[in-house]
């Protein structure tokens, strides 16, 4: 008699630890989409601040008169704090173009993160039009 | 009593299994609640290729602006189809989303020309353009896109003027113009003023009492002085608008 009331208890209790396993199993993919979305929202704020500094040709002004420091401030005020950035500026045969590093972290602090990464192509508007290829390299601090 | 004490104790391992349900099912509403409430954000992937897209049409609205400046300080024409090329050519090397195809064609029908017109003749109107039509085609990487869009880029210069004889050749001339960039009120970066003495043309200057007024909207009026002998005073207006566009347009003047 004793011995079937144990037994029960011990399956009662498995039942009660396999329920809360597998409620936190079912959890486990809404926060790895949560996650993404996490990154994906970060490339859009990316693209966003390349896209508003572009629409008044802020954009080209600063790469052509290579004022990276310039550069570097416009996209840390306009991306969210807690965003890490580093950006790289190409020219049409793909040679780097920006002399000193663009970057609100140094790449350590990026390499152990999950990035994202925006590519960007901008146009000057200046009568010698040039063409740029723009990667900006994102990813949360935490 | 002793009965009821056995029936509970009998029955409190149902009480935990339910108690236990009860949490699951808290945990796992909390958790929905919260998927619920950021979902608006799992459309960033079709907001991204929207707003590559855009970024394609800023980039090309970029090189017209940056093509008329050129053209319009004297560049040649085909710098225009020349910059579309490489724009076009940087588009399709581009893969983030995919493989895009640029394709654009300017505009050839009059008053255009390879894209381009100039209109800057003696009637108090001048005008920089250049007009072009795009498709751009993106496949690949799970994603399909077409876009259409056509881009002009216009500098207006709209030039009222009249003059008043002040004594013997001496006449106060007044000019009032507008500038307008795609039909809307725009700034002047630089303003030139010539006025013509037989077959020359004078910039004024502080001693023919020179003043521009701004207006703040896109109207500017200039007034001065000089000694004229003809009847018909002609004036010529030059604008580099705040794109590095120029436009110019004369007219002569009418006696009030």
């Amino acid at each position: 008699m004793f011995d079937r009331k144990g037994q029960i208890k011990i399956i009662e209790a498995f039942l009660a630890v396999s329920l809360m396993f597998a409620a936190l199993a079912l959890m486990t993919p809404f926060s790895s989409t949560t996650d993404f979305e996490r990154q994906e929202t970060l490339k859009k704020l990316g693209t966003q601040v390349l896209v508003e500094l572009d629409k008044n040709g802020t954009l080209g002004k600063l790469i052509g008169y290579g004022n990276w420091t310039a550069l570097e401030q416009s996209v840390e005020i306009l991306l969210p704090s807690g965003a890490f950035f580093n950006l790289t500026v190409y020219d049409e045969q793909m040679q780097k173009v920006n002399t000193q590093d663009i970057s609100n972290t140094n790449l350590t602090n990026l390499q152990g993160r999950e990035t994202t990464s925006v590519q960007y192509l901008c146009a000057t508007r200046n009568s010698d039009v040039q063409l740029y290829k723009i990667r900006l390299q994102l990813a949360w601090a935490k | 009593m002793k009965a009821k004490n056995m029936k509970r104790k009998g029955s409190s391992g149902q009480v935990i299994l339910i108690a236990v349900l009860a949490m699951a099912l808290i945990l796992l509403s909390t958790q929905v609640y919260v998927f619920e409430v950021q979902m608006p954000t799992i459309e960033t992937g079709s907001n991204s290729l929207n707003d590559h897209i855009f970024a394609i049409k800023l980039g090309s609205r970029n090189v017209a602006i940056g093509s008329l400046a050129n053209i319009s300080s004297g560049g040649a024409y085909t710098v225009f189809t020349s910059n579309l090329e490489r724009w076009a050519s940087l588009v399709g090397d581009e893969s983030q989303f995919g493989k895009g195809i640029l394709n654009n064609t300017v505009e050839g029908s009059y008053p255009y020309s390879s894209g381009v017109w100039l209109y800057w003749e003696n009637s108090g109107f001048g005008v920089s353009s250049v007009f072009a039509n795009f498709t751009f085609e993106l496949s690949g990487r799970g994603v399909a896109a077409n876009s259409s869009y056509n881009l002009n880029v216009t500098t207006t210069l709209l030039v009222q003027d009249t003059y008043q004889v002040i004594l013997g050749d001496e006449k106060q001339i007044n000019v009032t113009f507008n500038l307008l960039n795609e039909g809307k009120p725009a700034l002047a970066e630089q303003i030139t003023l010539y006025y013509r003495v037989f077959d020359s043309w004078f910039a004024p200057n502080a001693s023919n009492n020179y003043v521009v007024t701004d207006y703040g909207n896109g109207t500017y009026r200039a007034s001065f002085r000089a000694s004229i002998p003809s009847p018909n005073v002609e004036v010529s207006v030059h604008v580099v608008d705040r794109r590095e566009i120029f436009v110019q347009a004369n007219a002569t003047c009418s006696q009030i």
